[in-house]
This record gives C-alpha cells, sequence and structure tokens, in this order.
C-alpha cells in the first residue's frame, strides 16, 4: 500500500513543483466561479432605486411611504431636490422620478385624494417602469391601510373608544396580516430551479471534474515520453500500484479543485448549509474517483499524447451533452435513455438534489452506487487493458 | 573461472515480423563490465529491455543471480538497476527527490532511502546540487542524476544503454570514473555505447551485435588482434569491418 501512496505523494509534488500548471489549475476554479458570479451574482431578483423629490417636508405620511419604500429589498431610495431632480431629467441621466407634492400628507391625513405624479422621459425606460410598478403597489398598500383606518374610526365613532386605541389596534391587525397574509402566491418553476447558480453549479461542477480526464488521460503516455515508465517497471512497484497510484494523484488532485469551486459558492452565494456542503463534497469525491478511473482506462490505450487527449475529449464532451449539462434532458424518449450512460447524469442528480432540494447522501444512493462502480470496475479494467495490448505489461 | 551472474540463451524477439533480437546468446561473469556494441538499430536497446524485464522474449530465457526473467521477474527485478539511455527523469523534482523516489521504488525506507541519495549523488560529483530541480540542469548533471538513480537499492547487475550521449568531455571522464569504482566495488555491468574508445578503456568484453544477432564476441584485445597488430588497430576498426560503413538510420 506504501508504494501507491508515495507514487501519489510524488505525483502531487510534481504538480505543486509546476507553478504554471498549479497557477492554471487553481485559478481556473476562481475564473469559473467569477463567471458565474458575473453572469448570475444578484440577479435572481429585480434590484432598482426609486428616485424620489419629497417635496412634502415632515409629513407624516410622505415619511411613512418613503420608509416602505425603503423597507422593499428590490428598492434603493435615492432622494433628490427639485433642481437636481429636474435637471437630470433634462440631461435624460434620469428616466423616471416620482414627485411628492407639498400638502400631501394633509391631503391624506384630511380624507381627501393624495396625489403622487411620476415625472418620466418616454416611457421611463426597462428599470423606471418596474420601479413605478413597484411603487404603485406600496402605494395600493398604504391607501388600502388608510381605507381601514378611516372605516374604522368611522364605524367606532361614538363607542367611547379613543382614536389612538382604535389606530393602535388596526396598525396591530395590518401588521398581522403583513406578517401572515391570508392569501400568499407560491412559485413553481419547472426543469429545476430558478437561480441560475443553483441551477448550473452542479453541472459546471461536474462539467469541470469531467474536463480533468483530458490530464489523467495523459499521465501514462508523459511517464512513456520521459521514460520514467520503464525505469518504474524495472523497480518493484507492480502496474497495478501504479495504477492505483496514479488514480490517487488525481483524486486528490481533483478534489483539491472541487473544494475550491464549492468553497467559493458556499462563502459568496451562501447556498449551502454546513451538511450540504459536506455532502456535495461527498458526491463531488466520488464523482471524481470515478472520472479518475475513466481517465485511467483511456491512458492504458492510449499511446500518444495527441491520442489521450483526442479520446478524452471526444469521452468528455459526449458525456457532458448527455449529462444535461447544458439543457434539460427529458424525462421520458431517446435522449433521456441514452443519458443513462452518461455518468455527468449520475452526478448533476446526486448535486442537485442534494444542493437544490435538501436530500440526504442516503436519498442518492443509487448515483453514488453508480460512480463508485465506474471507479471499481474503470480501475482494474484500464490495468488489463494496459498489459493486454501492444507495449504495455 | 567466476560464475555467470547472468546467461542469456537463444533471445528472440520480433517486432511485426522484423527480427529485433535473434538467437542471441552471451553471459556475463560476476564483476565484470560486458559491453554491447552495434550499430543504431542492431537491437542492442531491446536486449536490454528484455533483460531488465521491461520486455517478454518471444523466445529463450534469461537467468540472472540463478533467477529467470520469465518464471521469477520479481525477484530479478531485486538484484538490477537500469540506467536507460533515455533521462527517464522527473525533472520537476529536484535532483534527491529523484533518487529518493526510485529508492523507494525498489523497495528501501525511507531513511534509507535518504542515506544512499545522499551517497549516490557523492559519488556522482552532485552533492551540491542535491535540492535543485532536475530541469535547471546541464546534460551532464543530468545524465549523471540518471546513473545515480540506477545505483539505488545496490543492484548487483547494472544495465547501462548509452549513458554518455550527448555530454561534454568532463562529466563523460566523471562517468567513466564512476564505473570504475563501481566495477572495484565488484558490480556487474552490461554497457552499450558507441563511443569504441569508451568500451576499449572500461569493458573486460565486448559483443558486437548487427541486425539483432551477436556476430563477434571477446575481449576488445583479442578482437582488435583479429584485423591486425593490436597496438596499430582500434576497436571502431573491428567493428567497421565487422559491421560495414552502410549507413543504419
Amino acid at each position: 500500500m506504501i508504494k501507491p501512496l508515495l507514487v501519489a505523494l510524488y505525483e502531487v509534488r510534481i504538480y505543486l513543483r509546476d507553478r504554471g500548471d498549479l497557477a492554471f489549475s487553481l485559478l481556473l476554479p476562481i475564473v469559473t466561479f467569477a463567471l458565474m458570479y458575473g453572469a448570475f451574482g444578484g440577479q435572481d431578483t429585480f434590484h432598482g432605486t426609486a428616485h424620489v423629490v419629497n417635496e412634502d417636508q415632515g409629513g407624516a405620511y410622505s415619511i411613512l411611504l418613503l420608509e416602505r419604500l425603503e423597507e422593499n429589498d428590490c428598492l434603493d431610495v435615492n432622494l433628490l431636490s427639485v433642481q437636481e431632480a429636474n435637471s437630470k431629467l433634462d440631461r435624460a441621466d434620469l428616466l423616471l422620478i416620482l414627485y411628492i407634492p407639498h400638502g400631501f400628507s394633509d391631503a391624506v391625513a384630511s380624507g381627501e385624494q393624495g396625489q403622487l405624479v411620476f415625472k418620466q422621459r418616454g416611457n421611463g425606460g426597462d428599470e423606471g417602469q418596474v420601479v413605478a410598478s413597484i411603487v404603485r403597489s406600496v402605494v395600493d398598500e398604504l391607501a388600502q391601510e388608510f381605507q381601514v383606518h378611516a372605516q374604522v374610526s368611522e364605524a367606532l365613532e361614538g363607542t367611547g373608544i379613543g382614536q389612538e386605541q382604535i389606530d393602535v389596534t388596526v396598525e396591530q391587525l395590518i401588521e398581522e396580516e403583513r406578517q401572515e397574509p391570508t392569501v400568499t402566491v407560491g412559485e413553481e418553476t419547472l426543469g429545476g430551479s430558478a437561480d441560475p447558480v443553483e441551477a448550473f453549479l452542479p453541472t459546471i461542477v461536474t462539467m469541470y471534474v469531467l474536463f480533468a480526464i483530458t490530464l489523467t488521460a495523459r499521465v501514462l503516455v508523459e511517464e512513456r515520453r520521459r521514460g520514467t515508465l520503464e525505469r518504474l517497471l524495472t523497480t518493484r512497484i507492480g502496474v497495478g500500484q501504479l495504477f492505483f497510484g496514479k488514480f490517487l494523484a488525481f483524486c486528490s488532485r481533483g478534489f483539491i479543485q472541487t473544494l475550491i469551486l464549492l468553497g467559493l459558492a458556499y462563502a459568496v452565494f451562501q447556498m449551502f448549509t454546513p451538511l450540504s456542503f459536506i455532502q456535495a463534497l461527498v458526491i463531488a469525491l466520488v464523482f471524481i474517483a470515478a472520472a479518475s478511473g475513466l481517465g485511467l482506462l483511456i491512458a492504458s490505450v492510449a499511446r500518444t499524447e495527441d491520442q489521450a487527449v483526442w479520446i478524452a475529449v471526444v469521452f468528455t464532451m459526449a458525456m457532458v451533452l448527455l449529462g444535461g449539462t447544458f439543457f434539460e434532458i427529458p424525462e421520458v424518449g431517446v435522449m433521456s435513455v441514452l443519458s443513462k450512460i452518461s455518468v455527468n447524469t449520475y452526478a448533476n442528480d446526486a448535486l442537485k438534489a442534494v444542493i437544490n432540494e435538501g436530500s440526504s447522501l442516503a436519498d442518492v444512493g443509487m448515483q453514488l452506487a453508480v460512480l463508485a462502480g465506474v471507479a471499481v470496475v474503470a480501475l482494474p479494467l484500464g490495468r488489463l487493458l494496459f498489459k493486454v495490448l501492444p507495449g504495455g505489461r | 573461472m567466476l560464475k555467470p551472474f547472468l546467461i542469456a540463451k537463444n533471445l528472440h524477439k520480433s517486432f511485426n515480423s522484423r527480427k529485433a533480437v535473434d538467437r542471441v546468446s552471451f553471459s556475463i561473469r560476476k564483476g565484470e563490465i560486458f559491453g554491447l556494441l552495434g550499430p543504431n538499430g542492431a537491437g542492442k536497446t531491446t536486449t536490454i529491455r528484455i533483460l531488465s524485464t521491461v520486455l517478454e522474449p518471444d523466445r529463450g530465457d534469461v537467468i540472472i543471480g540463478g533467477y529467470s526473467i520469465r518464471r521469477n521477474p520479481d525477484a530479478v527485478r531485486r538484484l538490477i538497476g537500469v540506467c536507460p539511455q533515455e533521462l527517464a527523469l522527473y525533472e520537476e523534482l529536484s535532483a534527491i527527490d529523484n533518487l529518493v523516489f526510485f529508492g523507494r521504488m525498489v523497495g528501501l525506507s525511507g531513511s534509507e532511502a535518504k542515506a544512499q541519495a545522499v551517497a549516490r549523488l557523492k559519488l556522482v560529483g552532485l552533492t551540491g546540487r542535491a535540492k535543485g530541480r532536475v530541469d535547471k540542469f546541464s546534460g551532464g548533471m543530468k545524465r549523471r542524476v540518471n546513473l545515480a538513480v540506477s545505483l539505488m537499492g545496490h543492484p548487483k547487475l547494472l544495465f547501462m544503454d548509452e549513458p554518455t550521449v550527448g555530454i561534454d568531455p568532463q562529466s563523460r571522464n566523471r562517468i567513466y570514473r564512476t564505473i570504475e569504482r563501481l566495477r572495484d566495488r565488484g558490480m556487474t555491468i552490461l554497457y552499450t555505447t558507441h563511443y569504441m574508445e569508451e568500451a576499449n578503456r572500461l569493458c573486460d568484453r565486448v559483443a558486437i551485435i548487427d541486425a539483432g544477432r551477436i556476430i563477434a564476441m571477446d575481449t576488445p584485445l583479442a578482437l582488435r588482434s583479429r584485423i591486425g597488430p593490436p597496438e596499430q588497430v582500434t576497436l571502431e576498426d573491428v567493428f567497421l569491418k565487422l559491421t560495414g560503413r552502410r549507413l543504419r538510420d
């Protein structure tokens, strides 16, 4: 057992000594992650700025309106003076501004209609239209609350209950309704998670691991080219031990890279619990073992670097496409059947279940068993092919 | 007379119907330096690959230290060291790391491997560069590391396949001195080279191989005597007379 561990240790040392290779392989997951973040980070829900001119300075209802707008997760509020607002509208720096006019609070307090104004250039722009829509819904909600206050006060007029008590009770009821609304609207996204990061992270991780097959596939060719394979064959290490050592080395290397990718996802997107993070790492490790086994299988067949790379690339692309990395595989039909031969399918399914659905490792036992089976079969099969093919031993 | 340490019996090896090794038989006595000379493609490297258990012969057998390469290759591997023609090193690692790694692969413990690595680097004159990365070394230094690696594990029989190709006279001289010291310690060596003066200087006996067959085998002096007064004839004269002047590649 010591010799495979030594082979793995020295392989990892060679990897760590090659600064170019090291930098590339460690930066690659970080760059991949940065691209994901750039593409998807923070864009799963709308976020805009409501530009507001408040001419109703000190008015209770205008303050309340601004507070409600600021409470909205989708909005930032930017207060402007009248001059600033007009200037920015004139220069088209801003396309839509909300004006709260003088006397707005007084009007509302007296039961008259309070009038807010949107000043806009053209249609107000895409963001402006969404902001206007959110502002309208906040205003509608406030208006309904004012109405409830007014109607309850009117209904209880003459009962001897003080106005303050009525206001507090009504406010309490409204707050309860806001916390636990009578009617809610759920979201059901077809074809996986609505969050692009959650949807793509598992497939990017598996695709990434699978690309490492190309590196593994070259390992024996490189040993041949350097002459170290032949030298090793004259020592007391068995070919099986050599295979197992290389297998351990590539599992370690793949695990380090995956740890970086998943770790960044954990830190930046907060998409894991500690348990689901460990579960995702376990799945990734089993998948890395399967991918390393397949890489060594290709390595045992390839006799030149070109052969190794091309076989690995064709194999990898087939696995990625059939594994549903770029598009959802339908649950029935030919593609569904074909997808079953891709190791990515099992890894993607297991990772998605753990990351997106909160499943446990036991729930994805079948997928893990298939991946472990691939690793267990690929390694001795590679050893056998290395023995029977010309130039092997 | 010393007992043969290596006995090669009627070796055959073909690649796609081309005979690379054809009815090769010879023996090497313990402590002897045996030269295997031949033009490019004559079958020298294939013969070494068979002797060092990398290739299995189509026919024939080799007995090394009493063990058959066919029946007991693992036991044979405990007795041999191979200094291949190519620089079979991990160039990203230091010289000492290479030696320790291959030392562990031949079955040494960590401390034994380290101790032997230090001693072997001293033997080849690389003590001061033990921790230097091999890819920063000159060709001669790499050749010396290549030789040092092959000495890990105290092999009884060393195969050296053109160990002085492409290096400067200083490094070549250092390798000669190392080989002579190994001979003084009783190591048996099979040596292939294209440099006839090298074979003349180092080898106790030489075999000339051409087209996979051994065409002459004797001491350098006896071979030179075959074609004229030995003091006027070089081994290269003998070699060219026996193998001809036709280019081989």
